[in-house]
């Protein structure tokens, strides 16, 4: 295997398109663990941690740009992501496996590689967030659901790079949490919930929801926002919301829990999430 | 041998927090464990695991692992001699040979200059097998109609006759009193079925191996190990050596917890070196080692129990099935321990229990801390609460009323030298406001409940034999040789501690030499807790032993009788009452070496024999079961958990902790509480978290990721042990074992707390989340 | 077959110039070309915290890193934590407070400390046990080493 250190994303770019077994090497904290456990052998590897572009916490136009090379740290301690829609990522990364992790994996590597029990996916989704990605054509920009199409699987196209996640500066009053529930302190989540909620004195006037580890991707439903914007967040309410949840969601059974289990829980975390997120 | 301290020694250090003298290493990286060992001309040593858990092997071509550069040996079963091993039943090789019986069962090992290129080998090993229908079920392994996996058993070396079914290890009958007619006479009878999991051990530190072989043939060997004279003796037998051409020496051990007892890879990896001439190091992959090495047996356990309404515990019947893996390891001791155990440590006159070990094709189940009685002590426990609630009685009440006291027997009639149970169950009721609490409905924040239970237990201390030899250097500092290993538990230090507080030594007089079986006595291991007792007293008597020497010598030297003698600290020798007639141990040395009586070196030598033999009279034993005679001294503990709840995920967490335990004396203070500490967290582990699990024979999760032991933030901080000291007469310092015993309580506590928080009963452990829910949810609905 | 590729290390003040392969961790290469054995690999996937080592003033994974990654970075490990001998109050707080018993898990967990006290000099108990919850432990229950970690932070304080 070849190791390379791409100057800057042009160098990066053309290096992937002259050979589609080169991997990008972000934080390496999946990578690596994937290496050693001999699960994959890339034929070059393209060290992304040079590239100034990918790095930093900016805002830009109506929105805040997270570079995709921030560490899990970074972004759990960015003071720009304290309040509105961005809130929720910030719990998330906070909540990410433990600080020696925190410290090496980065927002990109982490949703290119699109592990639903992962953190970040949720959020993003919560949160209404952009991806920017660079290929040989140039910049584009996509809502983050249309990126995750399936258990580690992206949209994200052969020769293309991740650059930054963008975060709509809207709703800067709103209260976000991501809830997360774990077998243990810094397990992947059995199954989280991340929102972003305002509200107008006692009435919800805006609400997203996304649930973790339910599906091969966070699953958010439009009715469910719906349900919840312009209510008062009651039980019944909340008990609708959950329902339509449970009967979309795609869990599966693994060592953190059955599926059915999964589905059985989701009702109890919403409540506790919204209860946490305005409390 | 006295029970106190002997007054007429100074300077010890007995019941003080002695740092580890191996501190300053473990803190700097200094330590040296195996995998940290390196030779000149050193191989990487890599194993080939079977992928099926039951199946012939047809055919192996090994040519192009062996063709590949920088391969300097591949071996397979059929190229080693033809010798079983193991502990009780040889029924292993140390490479598989016509038959693999788990996934992950040895087939192949290979040595190169590269680990990465062993690896590489492996996989151009190509075997073909035949794959064999597969027994996963015990219950059903000893069906008739089951496939028989050791279908060479009768050419097994064994110390028992095997029982006849298919698949059974061992099995163990023991029955007390009439327990067939007095189940009319109970008031109040519960019945129940519980299931325990398979835990792995995940010492932090991987099976790893260095094997030497010198220019005449003899082989040393570095291991993670938990006994130099097992391994020793394990690798000969398997190689066809004298015992005398083997050398095993003790690194820094990483963690053991019964794992690392007995052999690992020690015979396969020697064989590689054997076979290349070349030092050989195999480190397994804590992947290879989940799967391929060892873990405590599953299983299930029926129990059956029955009171007068009083209160009064009148019978038990229990049958208890354990899962042993594919090969019988220390199967025929866990079983019978947990047949021993589970009659708990009350007066319940009528008791049967039929406990069983049975091969399956999963891997291997071993010794692991507390060796079937956490498994057995689950069910009972959780019995005795339930009868508490059938009667309404409070359980700490219900244990008070029928725990042993005084002159009652154990169970099988075997004597208890400190009857403290009663003591410890009261310093834990007292320590966690047990009566408050359990009166009411414990305040919790919204959304989740707390409860508070309790559970009594008792283990043993002490097995087989130990030697040590103290020696007095010229200069008056000693060297202490025990063959002891200490695997972390601290026993470098404790029995250290011992001489030097034998000998009115500071312990910087003491030199703790590493074990080593070309110059250390004999010791049977590190395992069954009996480290302080039974090395702990061997080199006690030995420091006598080299008193009294030391004391001939200066009767010479100050010109006086033996009994004007006293010890003075720091090592020196005085006339009673004469604060000027004194010399240091050096004179004795001196004298001893240039002058009269030869070298002074103590030594002491015993094995375990307990005084009272099981009653035939008594008790009934069918089948096997080497305890409870050969097993040591009974010692007792009491331990609450307090727990919260939560309503909607069922998630448990431990909020506080408390720990009785009779350790007779604290020799090292805060090794004596941290042992305390570790084993309720290893505990909690086996509660809540930990479970192996298997598809079909294959471990679907081996590894950190998947398989997950309680982190610092998912146990809580206050873990309190509470020592009761009852000093134990035939015992070094008064000082038990508390290795293993801390171990047993805390599945039964915490599931019992969980039923006083939300009334439901968890029958199996680990009591998960979803596990804790369905309980709660069923509940709820009768 | 794998390119071997030169890199410049700098670990524990010193310098070296090695030649690694690229799929090398820097735990490999730590243990085995600069026989710095103090760093242990207790799982090789980052989870039991054994690997832990500080690189730029932050705990990371040293089984996680790639060796030929880590250059123009300050790399500390547990032997560069002694000054000619002498330990640092937190080593010595281990010892004191018996925070280690089998000492596997021990480099790693004053690593991991270390790295939180220089964020956070006087840490509540719930932050020691956020901090070091990636740090596994299987022999002490881990009481005594918080206990370890406060009695350091008391004796910086006086």
């Amino acid at each position: 295997m070849k190791y390379i250190e791409a100057l800057s994303l042009q160098e990066a770019l053309e290096i992937l398109a002259g050979d589609d077994e080169a991997r990008c090497l972000a934080g390496g904290a999946t990578l690596v663990a994937m290496m050693n456990a001999d699960l994959i052998a890339p034929s070059t590897l393209i060290s992304l941690r040079r590239i100034e572009e990918l790095k930093g916490i900016s805002a830009v136009d109506n929105y805040i740009r997270i570079g995709a090379m921030n560490t899990h740290s970074d972004v759990a301690n960015a003071e720009q992501l304290l309040s509105g829609n961005a809130f929720v990522i910030r719990d998330a990364a906070r909540q990410i496996a433990h600080p020696a992790i925190r410290n090496m994996g980065t927002i990109g590597g982490s949703i290119c590689h699109a592990d639903p029990a992962s953190d970040f996916p949720g959020s993003l989704v919560a949160a209404n967030a952009e991806l920017e990605i660079i290929g040989t054509d140039g910049l584009r920009q996509i809502p983050v659901q249309d990126f995750f199409v399936d258990y580690l699987e992206t949209s994200l196209q052969e020769g293309e790079v991740l650059t930054a996640i963008l975060v709509p500066t809207t709703h800067s009053q709103a209260h976000g949490r991501h809830l997360k529930f774990s077998r243990t302190h810094g397990d992947y989540a059995t199954v989280s919930v991340s929102l972003v909620l305002s509200m107008q004195s006692d009435v919800c006037n805006y609400a997203r929801v996304a649930i973790g580890s339910v599906a091969p991707t966070p699953l958010h439903l439009d009715t469910v926002d719906n349900i919840l914007t312009g209510s008062k967040l009651n039980d019944d309410v909340l008990d609708d919301a959950a329902n339509l949840l449970q009967e979309a969601c795609d869990p599966i059974d693994d060592v953190r829990g059955s599926a059915e289990y999964r589905r059985k829980i989701i009702p109890g975390l919403l409540k506790r999430a919204i209860a946490e997120a305005l409390g | 041998m006295s029970t106190q301290l002997d007054h007429d020694v100074p300077n010890t250090s007995i019941g003080k927090s002695i740092p580890r003298r191996e501190g300053p290493e473990k803190v700097s990286g200094k330590a040296i464990y195996s995998d940290d060992m390196s030779m000149n001309g050193m191989l990487h040593g890599a194993l080939l695991g079977s992928p099926y858990p039951h199946a012939r092997i047809v055919s192996i071509d090994k040519s192009k692992a062996e063709a590949l550069p920088g391969v300097k040996a591949v071996l397979v079963g059929e190229d080693l001699p033809f010798n079983y091993i193991g502990m009780f039943i040889k029924d292993q090789l140390a490479l598989a040979r016509d038959k693999v019986m788990y996934v992950g069962d040895p087939v192949a090992a290979v040595a190169a200059t590269e680990l990465s290129i062993a690896k590489d080998a492996l996989r151009l090993i190509e075997i073909e097998y035949e794959e064999l229908e597969p027994v996963l079920d015990p219950e059903a392994a000893l069906l008739a109609d089951s496939p028989v996996i050791h279908d060479k058993r009768a050419d097994y070396p064994t110390m028992f006759e095997l029982p006849k079914e298919p698949n059974g290890c061992c099995y163990t009958e023991l029955m007390e009193g009439d327990p067939n007619t007095i189940w009319d006479q109970c008031d109040v009878i519960v019945e129940d079925e519980y299931t325990v999991p398979a835990q792995y051990h995940m010492y932090m530190e991987p099976v790893s191996t260095l094997a030497d072989v010198d220019g005449s043939g003899k082989i040393t060997i570095w291991s993670s190990m938990q006994s130099v004279g097992r391994v020793q003796m394990y690798v000969a037998a398997a190689m066809g050596l004298p015992m005398s051409q083997i050398r095993v020496i003790a690194p820094r051990i990483g963690g053991g917890f019964g794992g690392k007892c007995e052999f690992t890879n020690q015979p396969i990896t020697a064989f590689l070196a054997q076979a290349t001439g070349k030092p050989v190091k195999m480190t397994l992959s804590r992947e290879d080692d989940m799967s391929m090495m060892k873990s405590r047996h599953g299983g299930k356990i029926y129990m059956k129990t029955g009171a007068s309404k009083d209160g009064t515990l009148l019978a038990r019947d229990c049958r208890i099935i354990l899962d042993g893996g594919a090969y019988a390891d220390e199967s025929p001791e866990v079983s019978p321990i947990a047949a021993l155990f589970s009659r708990g440590p009350y007066r319940i006159p009528n008791m049967r229990v039929e406990a069983w070990s049975v091969y399956t094709n999963r891997s291997r189940a071993s010794a692991f801390r507390g060796f079937g009685n956490p498994q057995a002590t689950f069910a009972s426990e959780s019995q005795i609460d339930d009868i508490a609630d059938k009667l309404g009685m409070d359980p700490m009440t219900l244990r008070q009323k029928n725990a042993l006291e005084g002159d009652d027997l154990f169970f099988c009639g075997k004597r208890i030298e400190s009857a403290s149970i009663q003591a410890c169950l009261e310093k834990v009721k007292q320590a966690s406001g047990w009566e408050q609490k359990r009166k009411q409905t414990l305040p919790a924040p919204p959304g989740k409940r707390r409860g508070i239970g309790i559970a009594a237990m008792s283990h043993i201390c002490g097995l087989l034999a130990s030697g040590a030899n103290v020696t007095l250097n010229e200069d008056g500092t000693v060297t202490v040789n025990s063959g002891c290993v200490d695997i972390g538990q601290g026993s470098d230090t404790l029995l250290s501690q011992i001489v030097a507080s034998s000998l009115g030594l500071d312990l910087s007089q003491v030199n703790h030499a590493n074990a080593d079986s070309d110059s250390s006595p004999y010791n049977f291991q590190t395992s069954a807790s009996r480290t302080t007792y039974m090395s702990g007293n061997a080199v006690k008597k030995a420091s006598e032993n080299v008193k009294e020497q030391i004391f001939k010598q200066a009767e010479q030297i100050l010109e006086c009788a033996e009994s004007d003698l006293e010890l003075r600290p720091g090592g020196f020798v005085g006339v009673k009452g004469v604060p000027e007639a004194v010399i240091p141990f050096a004179a004795a040395a001196g004298r001893s070496i240039y002058q009269e009586g030869g070298p002074i070196m103590g030594t002491h030598n015993w094995i375990y024999t307990p005084e009272d033999k099981m009653d035939p009279k008594r008790m009934l034993l069918k089948g096997f079961a080497m305890m409870p005679d050969g097993v040591g001294i009974l010692t007792f503990a009491a331990q609450i958990a307090e727990v919260e709840v939560d309503e909607v995920t069922g998630q448990v967490e431990v909020l506080e902790y408390w720990a009785a335990h009779d350790v007779g004396q604290a020799i090292n203070l805060a090794s004596v509480e941290g042992q305390i500490q570790g084993g309720v967290v290893q505990s909690i582990g086996y509660a809540l978290f930990e479970e192996m699990l298997w598809d079909n024979g294959r471990l679907i999760n081996p590894s950190m990721m998947d398989y997950k032991i309680p982190g610092m933030a998912d146990v809580p901080y206050k873990i309190h042990p509470l020592l009761i000291e009852m000093p134990e007469d035939s015992a070094p310092f008064g000082a038990k074992g508390v290795g293993e015993i801390c171990c047993v309580g805390p599945a039964p506590a915490i599931t019992n707390a969980i039923k006083h928080a939300v009334g439901a009963r968890v029958t199996q452990i680990p009591a998960t989340p979803e596990r804790v829910l369905d309980a709660m949810q069923n509940n709820s609905d009768c | 077959m794998t390119n071997k590729q030169i890199v410049k290390l700098e670990v524990n003040g010193d310098t070296h110039e090695l030649l690694v392969q690229p799929t090398q961790t820097l735990l490999h290469v730590l243990r085995e070309q600069l026989q710095l054995t103090g760093t242990k690999c207790g799982c090789n996937n980052g989870v039991c915290g054994s690997c832990t080592i500080i690189v730029d003033g932050q705990a990371v994974r040293a089984c996680l890193s790639l060796a030929v990654a880590s250059s123009e970075k300050e790399i500390t490990t547990i032997e560069g934590l002694e000054e000619n001998g002498k330990l640092q109050s937190l080593q010595q707080a281990f010892i004191d407070k018996q925070g280690l018993q089998c000492g596997f898990c021990t480099p790693g967990m004053i690593m991991s400390s270390l790295a939180l006290l220089a964020k956070n000099p006087s840490p509540s108990i719930d932050d020691i046990r956020e901090d070091l919850s990636g740090n596994l432990c299987r022999c002490t229950g881990y009481v005594k080493i918080a206990d370890a970690v406060m009695s350091a932070i008391e004796v910086e304080q006086s």
